[in-house]
């Protein structure tokens, strides 16, 4: 098991003094109201692959998310990425998808378009589970929904 | 199946105009200025049955093929907010509709909803339950009521339906002004006030259910909109709606200061992405 302490980026940031300050520079926002966002900060037309490690896999409404951890080998740094499934578990779990799908430690390869500004977010198009083999995909199924 | 007439009879009352948005209900225990809603009778319970069968869970088309084959038509000075609206989401930088999380109201959450439908009767109303964005509701009064003189303006607005035939006729008045009338998740203009809307839903196939609406927005509308969208049945358990929250996706799951469970904050790109916390910051 790889050691995330590095990327302990979810612990609570104290609301006074330097930790807040800290904080702030993490980039924790107040409390602004954006759960439900269109996809259009997303690149379409750019498909990228990365392989790397599930810090955590999010069941959670508007959108499902994968926090993948890149890099780390060879004395490289390691990167933190959020893959945004463009979809609920409601409507995951209609497409063959469960909170089990992923787990932290499982090494994947993931096709995402990618935020246009370049920073470290994409919206999930396909998972490849390294260990098995198997692919789960966020294409939507005949009765459902397509997704964004 | 039930007639008008005979609905009307169920609820001891006569109405007639609910098209217009102003029923008018010569008799009956329960029509306007009535202050109690009645125990439903066995009759009442009864009659339920003779209603179609929109039982099951229904899901909906894609809103894309929903405003792509029923565009609006906007009044000349709104295109141009429509067309920048456009513009932006063209260029990746979306105003989102519903990044706010307050309710998508209507004509919203009939247009753009993109999880499971249900239509539940019970005597005197018809209720629309949503998955999308927090388990909400649409209530229906077919009991005969009209309009409230003076109603409290709504997300929802306020709601009022009489059967025809199979078909439930739904008019709905008394929406916010800042509801929106929506072409995408990114594109869509506030209602601006006094909007009206006419809702025809009836089936088409075994599992084909269609809502058909006629919305009547004077301030931002050259003429009313006409558009329709479909639905189809699902009987699969897995259709089953699902709490659908809005905004748990603002937060991840850790601890407190005290070591409790909690949900703590992420940081998000200017639109509402989220973000690991060393790129939360916009770019420069």
């Amino acid at each position: 098991m790889r050691n995330f302490n590095r990327l302990r980026a979810f612990e609570a940031p104290r609301l006074r003094g330097p930790a807040f300050a800290l904080a702030l520079a993490f980039g924790f926002a107040p409390a602004t109201s954006f759960a439900h966002h269109s996809f259009a900060m997303y690149d379409p037309a750019k498909l990228v692959t990365l392989t790397g490690t599930v810090k955590d896999f999010e069941w959670t409404n508007p959108h499902s998310r994968v926090w993948l951890i890149t890099g780390g080998l060879d004395g490289k740094p390691e990167d933190l990425w959020s893959l945004e499934l463009p979809t609920s578990p409601g409507n995951l779990t209609r497409m063959g998808w469960s909170k089990h799908s992923l787990k932290s430690g499982d090494r994947v390869a993931i096709d995402f378009n990618p935020l246009r500004d370049g920073r470290h977010g994409g919206s999930l198009k396909k998972v490849t589970l390294l260990a098995t083999g198997e692919v789960l995909t966020t294409a939507a199924p005949a009765t459902a929904q397509p997704t964004k | 199946m039930q007639s008008f007439s005979s609905m009307s009879l169920v609820s001891g009352l006569v109405c007639a105009a609910a098209l217009t948005g102003a029923s008018i209900c010569i008799a009956g225990e329960v029509g306007d200025g009535a202050t109690i809603n009645p125990p439903p009778t066995a009759q009442a319970w009864a009659d339920l049955a003779k209603l179609p069968d929109w039982s099951g869970v229904w899901f909906p088309e894609s809103w894309m093929a929903t405003t792509a084959r029923h565009p609006p038509t906007w009044k000349p000075d709104v295109v141009r907010d429509v067309e920048q609206l456009k513009a932006l989401e063209q260029a990746g930088h979306p105003k989102g509709l519903y990044v706010d999380c307050l309710p998508e109201g209507m004509p919203s959450f009939m247009i753009m909803t993109l999880a499971s439908t249900e239509f539940l009767y019970t005597p005197g109303r018809v209720t629309i339950l949503n998955e999308f964005d927090g388990n909400r509701q649409r209530r229906i009064y077919t009991d005969g009521r009209g309009h409230p003189d003076d109603p409290d303006l709504t997300f929802h607005g306020h709601s009022i339906g009489r059967w025809e035939g199979d078909t439930l006729v739904v008019d709905t008045v008394a929406i916010l002004p800042e509801t929106y009338l929506p072409i995408s998740q990114a594109v869509g203009i506030p209602n601006d006030g006094d909007s009206h809307i006419v809702e025809r839903i009836h089936l088409i196939g075994p599992d084909h259910l269609v809502d058909e609406m006629t919305i009547e927005a004077p301030h931002v509308l050259a003429a009313p909109w006409k558009v329709t969208r479909n639905f189809t049945r699902n009987r699969e358990r897995i259709h089953d709606i699902v709490e659908g929250s809005c905004r748990q996706g603002d937060f991840v799951e850790g601890k407190d200061a005290q070591g409790h469970a909690a949900f703590l904050p992420v940081g998000h790109t200017e639109d509402g992405a989220p973000l690991p916390p060393d790129q939360s910051r916009p770019n420069p």
